[in-house]
């Protein structure tokens, strides 16, 4: 049952509903009006660039100015690479000849046996980019170019095993680089970036069209203009994007297996970037639904036909950027099994690619800056997948990773949680409980595009992909190396210099492979204490890239030991580790040149973003400035990188030797000439000065600025030390822990800074984070030292007595190795076995953050046995070990912080009058299932004799007025409180009449809400005791 | 003012050696009949409780009922400061007990200490297993039942306790194999306290932690003898009765059920 999605305008926010058999939904792009290629210049913003075909026709997928998505063919490059040969082994042609011959015999399956592999091989003078020579002469290189991008790999090895006859195995250049990067550095083009075809260039495809693109061309790569994204070409074309969520039913405990499960609603969001309305929400389910104002309802009998019906409108919406929540590793695997399982033949054919079959396949990205992870790779052909779990995972350090949290983080919104195991019971109920759920799976869709946003990501990445040249989806498949790679070969390929092919693993000098880790960067000892007078922070800025800069450090510069002999002595520079590099009056090195470029750049996207007034502009410049902040620190890392693509330990070794040099010299700079000062710390690139005592913040400031400047006179150009801020008040804890307020102005503070202190970090629960903010606010803003240490108090003795919200003591891991290899044993791991053994369609699975609370247990008894799920706890009224909280989580950080203010008078903080008081909770498992509750007095806590009336034992029980109305009081208080939890749950939900099915295990409502509630129920208890039975 | 004065400070120090494994912090009820304690473990499988009857005391004063919150291990450490010997004296405010009075006098009424300790207040409800007619129990000596524990706990972790008419045995099963150990109805006519004697109204057979018996059996410092009860389905409970009419110390412990996790 195919069905039109007709092209024309659709008006936002017009509320009409469609049947499943009703009008055809209207889904369309901007009008499109062909090219008249004879007479107009075609120019989009390309968003992939990142396959070909099997000759090298690059496909270029883009969108214009307009919107109207194009599709460009791009002819007649080919892939080459280098080689050096001796001169004395003969010319081009014989070369040709031998190289088509091995070839044609080792790889027979790429021809027809009488195929022209090799296409030219021509004779050229370049350098190598690794090591200065003396002299620094050029050299003969075979460029040798093929036919078809696959034989790259194939003829590279002929050359590097020496498979040609006469030949000794020898080094290949450039034959490792991916072929789209290969054309991208040739044409100029960077990721992202606006493409110009001249009018007569190119020629429109009208018939047969090999993509679902609206225009299809193909141009010749000479006639591409690509424009450098600058002035109106920093502007981004309004690209299309669709994000989508799915449900399953499931089976009461087991987690949905598509082999079982069908897929009942697939609720999508399709927006324009860059602008505010949204172009349509679309809701398939299973089953009929009832309406949703604003939505498209989408209705199907057959899951198949759901599901076929689905990928047409995937198509027919044909998004540049596919995002969601988990769809990688989750939903679109769910589908595309699906789809097979129910044979949907036309389902997998979601690229824009007509005729290609999206296929799936696991990969693992290991990285050491984003960790390792397992995903999944669709071949999606101009499409460009953005999960926004996998963006902020890699982006931001949370504490938890789900959907609620995250949006809890950052769009500050709880949102409604369904357990997958009442997804069916909904499903099954009637078309209102249907329409619930798709009010949740809608803002399942909603939320990974707000978040998308919010965080700037696609904005962010764009530029990324522009400033490092390489194409958006690389950014999210690959790490931070492909970025340097591609910045080292474009600049290369400006000065002629070739990039050798080295094998991974062994690095391009002494130390390779697996060698001894080189020292890292300096830390001054710190002075530890609670300084109340202000203390400047002079910082270098960029530091990394400014030594390479200075010292020309660079694989092109790096002198051999050998050929140091042959060059006059002022021509060198020896760096603190031993290494030599030659001026860059001899030779500039390519890194400076790059690292020069990134950081003029971002000077000038500074100064634009300052002038700035359009928000949406004033984004993308930000973006692009970060962007290259982040890509010039990242060559850096890529030197020292030993498993990386060139390493090389002499510049990575040398960068860190000059660090710990420079901040050595300006520690003694200082307090030499400022008399009286002292360096009370330092750490890698900035150095905290306290100039002397009773300053006030305007004169410390004066002075950081005054010592900035002559600090940095001592070091060469463009090492610069700054005066950024003061801290004032400033507690120094220990090494890479301090906190402090952050001054740069004389009227405010900006913030309150906080690094490695317990606040930030997130292998603890969220009481310890509250408590030493709560703690750091009070001594660094109010400066009330008393204040802080009766706030701890408070909150210790509110923990012994119970009266802490249980979500602020859920301490979360990831589960990140498989059952029995974690060597010790941990608490989550335990905890995530036992929930097994209880339900295993419920426990957590490797990857997921497990939460817990410790909970009592008997003596001796590890902690990490005594770990529950902070439900169960709470459902089963579990004591929580409050003395394990106080000794093994609260104790230590707050000792940290109090030990430079209190010195050795900290234990009074935990074991004062404020301890004596505890409250224990009974259980409902275990013995106290046999045991009887016996009344006590609810005054003096004895145990009342049976047959008592009453709440009150006969010595309190002429005080009853004041205890009644002691409980009258605390259960009005919990009613209330229960109150205002219950309604905030039914706004959260979007609906008043109905329960709340939530049991959003992130958000700290639903654990009060909860809590509140045994809580009350044990609290009219009491009090209906007063009142004599009838 | 509340007041009570033991003869002996060892009594009250070997009830805190039996209490100690299981529970931190307890409410001590004081009243007419003596002090009484009744706590769950922290993990909250077994229940303790001891009472010390008020005609144990040399001295014993108590206007109205008040309930003191003890830290046990607290308590434990002063009492280490008194001879075995040295008579203690507790005494509290009733209306405000926010401290306790802790009193040693040695035998010869040369060395007099006094130890000042801080009160919690407790909020904790107050549980208690109410008294059954258990169908089968048995006295026996309380070193022997110690043994008993401590051998099968080489290998398992749990015991099946069965009393019929054969007698009572005691079974374990582990990695390495199994065990049973079988007492017979005897009576020791010149050492009373080493027989065994069996009440058996019908059979009964449950599964008991012995992780949490082994802590019992520590009590049998307190009494010669042990007796346990038992029915079907019900919470064992192990009673060393302190010698001399002193009071009692006693266990409950849940039968573990086939299947569950303790």
């Amino acid at each position: 049952m195919a069905r039109l999605y007709k092209k024309a305008k659709y008006e936002p926010n017009e509320a009409v509903e469609f049947e499943a058999s009703g009008p055809a939904l209207e889904i369309s792009r901007a009008q499109v009006v062909d090219p008249r290629e004879e007479r107009e210049a075609l120019t989009f913003m390309q968003t992939d660039s990142s396959s070909y075909d099997a000759e090298g026709n690059v496909r270029l997928f883009g969108v214009t100015e307009e919107g109207i998505s194009v599709f460009c063919r791009v002819e007649g490059f080919k892939p080459y690479f280098f080689v050096h040969i001796p001169p004395t082994w003969g010319d081009c042609g014989k070369l040709r000849v031998a190289l088509q011959n091995v070839l044609q015999k080792s790889a027979p399956r790429f021809s027809g046996g009488s195929a022209n592999l090799v296409l030219e091989i021509e004779e050229v003078e370049r350098r190598s980019i690794l090591y200065y020579v003396p002299g620094d002469p050029a050299h003969k290189f075979m460029k040798i170019t093929l036919a078809e991008p696959r034989l790259m790999r194939e003829a590279g090895g002929v050359f590097e095993r020496g498979a040609i006859e006469g030949l000794a195995p020898t080094t290949t250049f450039e034959v490792t680089l991916d072929y789209t990067l290969r054309f991208m550095c040739d044409t100029g083009l960077v990721g992202c970036s606006w493409v110009e075809i001249p009018a007569g260039k190119y020629s429109v495809n009208r018939f047969n069209k090999t993509t679902s693109s609206q225009v299809e061309v193909s141009a010749h790569y000479r006639s591409l203009i690509a424009h450098k994204p600058e002035g109106n070409w920093l502007l981004s074309a309004p690209i299309r994007r669709l994000s989508f969520d799915i449900e399953c039913s499931g089976r009461k405990g087991i987690f949905p297996e598509p082999e079982h499960d069908s897929v009942i609603q697939i609720a999508n969001y399709v927006t324009t970037y860059g602008r505010k309305e949204h172009v349509a929400k679309v809701i398939f389910t299973l089953k009929s639904c009832a309406p949703i104002s604003g939505a498209t309802i989408l209705s199907f009998d057959s899951e198949a036909d759901l599901l076929s019906e689905w990928s047409n409108f995937f198509r027919q919406c044909d998004a540049e950027v596919i995002t969601g929540y988990n769809i990688v590793n989750f939903d679109l695997p769910y589908l595309m099994n699906r789809a097979e399982i129910l044979g949907v033949k036309a389902f997998p054919f979601l690229g824009k690619m007509l005729n290609s079959k999206t296929t799936m396949r696991s990969s693992q990205l290991s990285s050491s800056a984003f960790g390792t992870h397992e995903s999944k790779d669709f071949s999606m052909d101009g499409r460009v997948i953005m999960d926004m779990l996998q963006i902020i995972t890699r982006d931001y350090k949370l504490r938890s990773y789900s959907l609620n949290s995250v949006s809890a983080e950052f769009l500050s919104e709880q949102k409604e949680d369904v357990h997958y195991s009442i997804i069916t019971d909904l499903q099954q109920c009637s078309d209102q409980t249907r329409r619930r759920l798709a009010k949740y799976c809608l803002k399942d869709a909603i939320l990974p595009s707000r978040l998308m946003d919010k965080l700037l990501s696609l904005t962010n990445y764009i530029e990324m992909a522009r400033v490092t040249g390489i194409p958006l989806s690389w950014l999210i498949s690959r790490g931070h190396m492909i970025k340097v790679v591609s910045l080292l070969h474009r600049k290369a390929y400006e000065i002629d210099l070739l990039i050798p092919d080295l094998e991974r693993g062994a690095a391009g000098g002494k130390s390779g492979g697996d060698g001894p880790q080189f020292e890292g960067a300096t830390v001054i000892e710190p002075d530890r204490g609670y300084y109340t007078d202000p203390i400047a922070t002079l910082d270098f800025a960029s530091l990394y890239p400014s030594i390479i800069m200075a010292n020309n450090l660079c694989y092109s510069t790096l002198i051999r030991k050998d050929d140091l002999g042959r060059l006059k002595k002022e021509d060198y520079a020896t760096s603190p580790t031993g290494d030599h590099f030659v001026r860059s009056s001899v030779k500039k090195g390519v890194l400076s040149t790059i690292l020069e470029g990134l950081l003029g750049a971002r000077k000038t996207a500074k100064k634009d973003l300052a002038k700035e007034q359009d928000p949406f502009r004033k984004a993308v410049l930000d973006g692009r400035q970060l962007a290259l902040k982040i890509s010039a620190n990242a060559v850096y890392g890529f030197t020292g990188a030993t498993v990386g693509k060139l390493p090389c330990m002499e510049i990575s070794s040398s960068v860190t030797g000059y660090g710990r040099d420079m901040i050595q010299a300006t520690k003694a700079g200082v307090e030499s000439k400022f008399p009286g000062s002292r360096v009370i710390y330092g750490d890698t690139d900035s150095v905290m000065v306290k100039f002397g005592d009773g300053l006030t913040l305007e004169r410390s400031m004066e002075l950081g600025r005054e010592a900035a400047n002559q600090i940095s006179q001592l070091f060469p150009n463009p090492i610069r030390l700054e005066f950024e801020k003061c801290y004032y008040p400033y507690l120094l804890i220990s090494k890479k822990r301090y906190a402090g307020l952050y001054w740069t102005k004389l009227d405010k503070h900006d913030k309150m800074d906080c690094k490695g202190v317990e606040s930030v970090r997130r292998d603890n629960c969220r009481l310890v984070a509250n408590v030493i903010s709560d703690v750091l606010e009070s001594l660094l803003i109010r400066r009330d030292r008393e204040g802080a240490i009766k706030l701890v108090k408070d909150v210790i003795s509110d923990l012994l007595q119970n009266k802490i919200d249980l979500s602020l003591l859920v301490v979360s891991k990831a589960l990140t190795r498989a059952e029995g290899s974690y060597d010790a044993k941990q608490a989550h791991v335990t905890l995530a076995e036992k929930m097994k053994s209880r339900d295993p369609g419920n426990a957590p699975t490797l990857g997921d953050r497990v939460p817990y609370v410790i909970t009592r247990g008997t003596k001796k008894q590890a902690a990490y046995d005594r770990a529950e799920d902070p439900l169960y706890a709470l459902k089963h009224n579990l004591p929580l070990d409050t003395q394990y909280y106080l000794e093994n989580m609260l104790r230590k950080p707050l000792e940290r912080i109090f030990e430079p203010i209190l010195k050795s008078r900290t234990s009074e903080l935990f074991s004062g009058g404020h301890t004596q008081k505890v409250s224990v909770v009974t259980p409902t498992n275990g013995i106290a299932k046999f045991a009887k509750k016996q009344l006590t007095c609810l005054g003096c806590r004895t145990p009342l004799k049976p047959g008592t009336i009453g709440a009150l034992c006969v010595h309190c029980k002429p005080r009853e007025a004041e205890f009644y109305l002691k409980y009258l009081h605390e259960c009005e208080t919990l009613e209330d409180d229960f109150a205002a939890l219950w309604t905030e749950c039914q706004r959260c939900m979007g609906e008043v009449c109905q329960d709340v099915y939530c049991s959003n295990v992130d958000c700290p409502i639903f654990y009060r809400r909860t809590k509140t509630q045994l809580d009350l129920a044990e609290a009219s208890k009491k009090l209906l005791r007063f009142v004599p039975e009838w | 003012m509340f007041e009570a004065r033991l003869e002996e400070s060892a009594v009250l120090k070997k009830i805190l050696d039996s209490v100690r494994d299981l529970v931190q912090e307890a409410n001590w009820d004081c009243n007419d009949d003596g002090i009484v304690m009744q706590s769950m473990d922290s993990s909250h499988i077994s229940l303790v409780c001891f009472m010390v009857r008020a005609s144990s005391f040399e001295v014993y004063q108590c206007e109205r009922n008040v309930s003191l919150g003890v830290k046990i291990d607290s308590l434990a450490k002063v009492l280490k400061c008194a001879a075995s010997d040295d008579s203690v004296t507790l005494k509290a405010d009733e209306n405000e007990p926010n401290t306790m009075d802790i009193l040693f006098e040695s035998k010869k009424n040369d060395r007099i200490s006094d130890f000042q300790l801080k009160l919690m207040v407790i909020d904790q409800e107050m549980l208690g297993i109410p008294e059954s007619d258990y169908t089968s129990t048995v006295e026996m000596s309380s070193a022997e039942f110690r043994r008993i524990m401590g051998d099968l706990s080489t290998m398992g972790d749990s015991v099946t306790i069965e009393i019929n008419k054969g007698g009572a045995s005691f079974s374990t099963k582990g990695d390495i194999g199994s065990g049973n150990i079988c007492l017979q109805k005897s009576a020791s006519v010149d050492k009373p306290k080493d027989g065994v004697k069996i009440t058996m109204v019908e059979p009964v057979k449950s599964t008991f932690s012995l992780k949490f018996l082994n802590i019992f059996a520590k009590a049998a410092a307190l009494s010669d003898t042990v007796v346990l009860s038992m029915s079907e389905e019900y919470p064992i409970r192990i009673e060393f009765a302190i010698d001399k009419d002193v009071g009692y110390v006693r266990y409950y412990l849940a039968p573990k059920i086939e299947g569950q996790e303790s």
